[in-house]
Formats: structure tokens, C-alpha cells, sequence
């Protein structure tokens, strides 16, 4: 599959990747380069192969209460949540953002490769609410204006955007909307950088347009997802289907704050049961050595396996190796770890997840 | 878009080879350096070391992933480009430059088993 900015990516030189079924740019210069420009300027990021659902109706926030951990009939209309979707057992099937447009009116983004393992989710467990799910996946893109210029740019593009506090969104259908689809434009403050920004969610139609329009600002350019992997991965935040896939429940990985246990929902019994049972948790970890952690790696501890890393790689910002993954609770932050790579052994030293 | 260089030789795990009399240079192509993206790290065989034609000689790590390499010939390591040490990323930068080690080749017929520049090329249009 591709976005409708596949040929723009094509003229930009891009090269492509397969991700989940996507062809998507993984760079267009160097990720290094990409990643640094990000921290110290502002970068734009294609990541319409992302799901849009919409849920509507009476019940639609009282129904995603039920199936998020967070309590968004609580929440603020305007509200952007971080979330995840839990099993039955309490296990993480996805992240998500849900967007709190009103009472009668929620709109997630589910991950690319679980657009359609979360549509089918919530159909299942609608039973007895009063909720139409609609997805929208294939009429929508998601931009992201990333970096600590982001705000200076959007000055000139939308300056109402600048008003939006960390982590709320704004209909804007009035700059960027399209016939029919007016409910489901919008720009919120997040993303998943770790630097202040935008994303947009706006109609496949004035996708390229709006894309044009960024990246006509010269301190704007345009990066891959090769680089969105390590600024994510440097702030310590998961990525679905890696760092965890229906085995760990938010206490492990570390977002025990997206719960509010004052509320029903799916996994909440089995998250009451093992909540004070916690093997390993969610941390991050530094190479003190020139090795490079990878997904796979084992981690040890005076010859004792304490662990293994979900994430690795290169970190521009630091100029060494890092990793993300799940050690035993006992292990203390700061603790020095040997790690098994491919090419031999290593030394980190085990950190919080945000590394940056 | 994929530069390959004539008066090489190639194989089929992306290395190019340089013959100069008894002595071959190795380093890997254009396209293996596109492959691996920014290259952070190389792990280079030790001088002396004996390789035969396949064997691994050594780890290339990018922000992406780690790939081995291998020895397209048999033969002793007699000259390793520690330049590589410190700017890894001279690879991606000019990859039939940036070299990666020298092999006195003990068994110089071995060079009919690698791939002259069309051959590798299409291996690459694959």
C-alpha cells in the first residue's frame, strides 16, 4: 500500500521500506541527519499509513471508557489522550491517541499495523452502546510537524494552532477541509518525537497540497521514518508490536499512569490481581562500549539473564548505542549490565526510558 | 541511481574487490551502503588474521541494523583501514573509497568466482 504522497516522496528521493504492508520512506538524506535536523530545527513526517476511526454517538465516550484504561468520559472535550487498548488479561493489544471531540463523538488512531485488529475490537465489545464505528482509514492522512521550530512555522500557516496546549486538538476544516470530512480535520498538539509540534489529520484530497505548503518553509524538511524510530526510542516511548504485543500490561511498560482504576473497563480485573505482582519493568539502557543494541539482545547480570531489550539502536543525539526493553524489577537504574549482541558482548548500563 | 564502478570485481553479499597483483582490496558497494543506511560502526578483522573465500570478516553496524561481512577471497589480512574506526560513515559517503582491509590472496584462481561489473549488476536489477 501507499500514501496518496507516495510520488512526492519519489521526487524527494526517498528510499522505501515494507513497513506492515506500506511502502514508506525510511530516508531522504541520512537518518542521523534527519534526527539531529528534528532536535535542533523542525522536520515533517508522512505517517498516513496510521488507522483513523471515528466513534459516534450517544454512548461514544462512555464506550471507549469501557475499552481504554483512561476514563475518557472524564476527560475534557478538546482532550487528546495517550492510551492503550488492553485484553482481557490486561495485556496491551495497541496504543493509541483518542481524541475527545465531545461526549458523542471520539476519534482514535490506532498504529498501522493494528488498524484493522483494533476496528474489529471495538465492533466486538459494542455490544449494548449506542455507538456507529467508523473507519475512516482510507480517506484521511496524518502529518507530523515535529521540532522546536514547529511553532514558528505554524505562525505562518495556522496560528491558531499555537494556542493549543500540549496534548489537545483543534477541529480545522476551515483551512484544510473537504467535503464531507469536515468533522475529522483536525491539528493537534503531540507526536512522538518528544519535541514540541503538530500533527495534521486531514482528507486524502488537500494532503499534498498541505504537505507543499509545510515544507515550503525552508528551515522545514522532510523525514523518514528511519529517524522517527530513534527519536522515539531515545524518549523512551513504545512502539506497538515491538515493545510489547498482548504480553505486557502498562504497569510493565512503564505507563501505569494512562490507568484510572476508578472506572469499568476490558483487563481491569486482571490488572487489580497482578498489580502488585511485577517481575520485570520497562527501562532503558546505554551502551558504555561501542556495541549496539538491537531488538533481540539479552541482557545479564554477573552472568545471570536479568532481561532482554525490545528496541536498540544508535542514538545521533548521544553517539552510542541504546535500547528499550523489560529487566527484572530488581535491577536498579544505573546498575552496569553485559549484553550478548551478534558480534559479541557489550556493557550498558540500565537507565529510565527516556534516554534523552 | 545505485553506482557500480567498473574495473572491480563484485559478489553476491554486496563487497567489491580491488586486484592489485596479489594483493586485494575490499570494501562494500554503493548499494550495501544504501541498505544499511548510516553507518555508525565497523568492526574490523585483525591484521594477520587468515580468511577464506565466504567467511565472515566482520561486522558493519548502522543506525538500522548490524550485517556481516564477508572475505570474497581466501587469503591473509595484511592491511586494515583504521580510518574506519573513527569515521565509519566515510562508507556512505564514498563507499569505493572508504576500503575496509587488504588480503594477500593465496589462491588467486578464487577470482573467477567473482562477478565481473554486468553480472553484478544484474543481480542487482533482481
Amino acid at each position: 500500500m501507499r500514501t496518496p504522497l507516495y510520488e512526492e516522496h519519489v521526487k524527494l528521493g526517498a528510499k522505501f521500506i515494507d513497513f506492515h504492508g506500506w511502502e514508506m520512506p525510511i530516508q531522504y538524506t541520512s537518518i542521523i541527519e534527519e534526527h539531529k535536523h528534528v532536535r535542533s530545527s523542525v522536520g515533517l513526517f508522512d505517517v498516513s499509513h496510521m488507522g483513523d476511526i471515528l466513534i459516534q454517538g450517544r454512548d461514544a465516550a462512555s464506550f471507549m471508557s469501557y475499552l481504554l484504561p483512561s476514563d475518557i468520559l472524564k476527560a475534557p472535550t478538546g482532550k487528546a489522550i495517550y492510551s492503550a487498548y488492553l485484553n482481557r488479561d490486561g495485556k496491551m493489544i495497541d496504543d493509541t491517541i483518542a481524541y475527545k471531540i465531545s461526549n458523542e463523538s471520539v476519534f482514535v488512531i490506532p498504529n498501522a499495523a493494528t488498524t484493522e485488529k483494533i476496528h474489529n475490537w471495538l465492533i466486538e465489545n459494542s455490544k449494548g452502546f449506542e455507538v456507529n464505528i467508523i473507519n475512516f482509514s482510507d480517506k484521511l492522512c496524518t502529518l507530523a510537524l515535529q521540532g522546536p521550530l514547529a511553532k514558528e512555522v505554524m505562525n505562518k500557516i495556522y496560528p491558531d494552532a499555537n494556542n493549543l496546549e500540549h496534548f489537545t486538538f483543534m477541529n480545522a476544516s476551515d483551512r484544510f477541509g473537504y467535503k464531507g470530512l469536515e468533522n475529522v480535520t483536525f491539528i493537534a498538539r503531540t507526536g512522538y518525537t518528544g519535541e514540541d509540534g503538530f500533527e495534521f489529520i486531514i482528507p486524502n484530497q488537500r494532503v499534498v497540497e498541505v504537505w507543499k505548503l509545510l515544507l515550503n518553509d525552508p528551515r522545514v524538511k522532510p523525514i523518514g521514518l528511519g529517524a522517527r524510530d530513534t527519536l522515539r526510542m531515545e524518549k523512551g516511548f513504545l512502539l506497538s508490536g515491538q515493545d510489547f504485543n498482548e504480553d505486557r500490561t502498562p504497569i510493565e511498560a512503564g505507563i501505569s499512569w494512562i490507568i484510572d482504576f476508578d472506572h469499568n473497563f476490558i483487563g481491569k480485573d486482571k490488572l487489580l490481581e497482578n498489580k502488585n505482582r511485577l517481575n520485570q519493568r520497562f527501562r532503558g539502557l546505554i551502551a558504555l562500549d561501542k556495541s549496539i543494541p538491537r531488538s533481540g539482545t539479552k541482557v545479564y547480570l554477573n552472568g545471570d539473564e536479568v532481561g532482554i531489550l525490545t528496541s536498540g539502536g544508535y542514538s545521533p543525539t548521544l553517539g552510542k548505542g541504546i535500547g528499550l526493553g523489560y529487566i527484572d524489577q530488581n535491577v536498579k537504574v544505573d546498575t552496569e549490565v553485559e549484553l550478548v549482541l551478534k558480534n559479541g558482548k557489550g556493557k550498558g548500563i540500565i537507565k529510565k526510558p527516556r534516554l534523552v | 541511481m545505485v553506482l557500480v564502478k567498473d574495473g572491480l570485481y563484485y559478489t553476491k553479499t554486496h563487497e567489491w574487490v580491488k586486484l592489485d597483483g596479489d594483493i586485494a582490496t575490499v570494501g562494500l558497494t554503493d548499494f550495501a551502503q544504501e541498505q544499511l543506511t548510516d553507518i555508525v560502526y565497523v568492526d574490523l578483522p585483525k591484521v594477520g588474521a587468515m580468511l577464506k573465500a565466504g567467511e565472515t570478516a566482520g561486522t558493519v553496524e548502522s543506525v538500522k541494523s548490524a550485517e556481516d561481512y564477508y572475505s570474497p577471497l581466501t587469503g591473509k589480512v595484511v592491511e586494515i583501514n583504521k580510518e574506519l574506526e573513527k569515521t565509519p560513515e566515510l562508507i556512505n559517503k564514498d563507499p569505493y573509497g572508504a576500503w575496509i582491509f587488504k588480503l594477500k590472496v593465496s589462491n588467486p584462481s578464487e577470482v573467477n568466482s567473482l562477478l565481473g561489473k554486468s553480472d553484478y549488476e544484474k543481480i542487482l536489477k533482481k
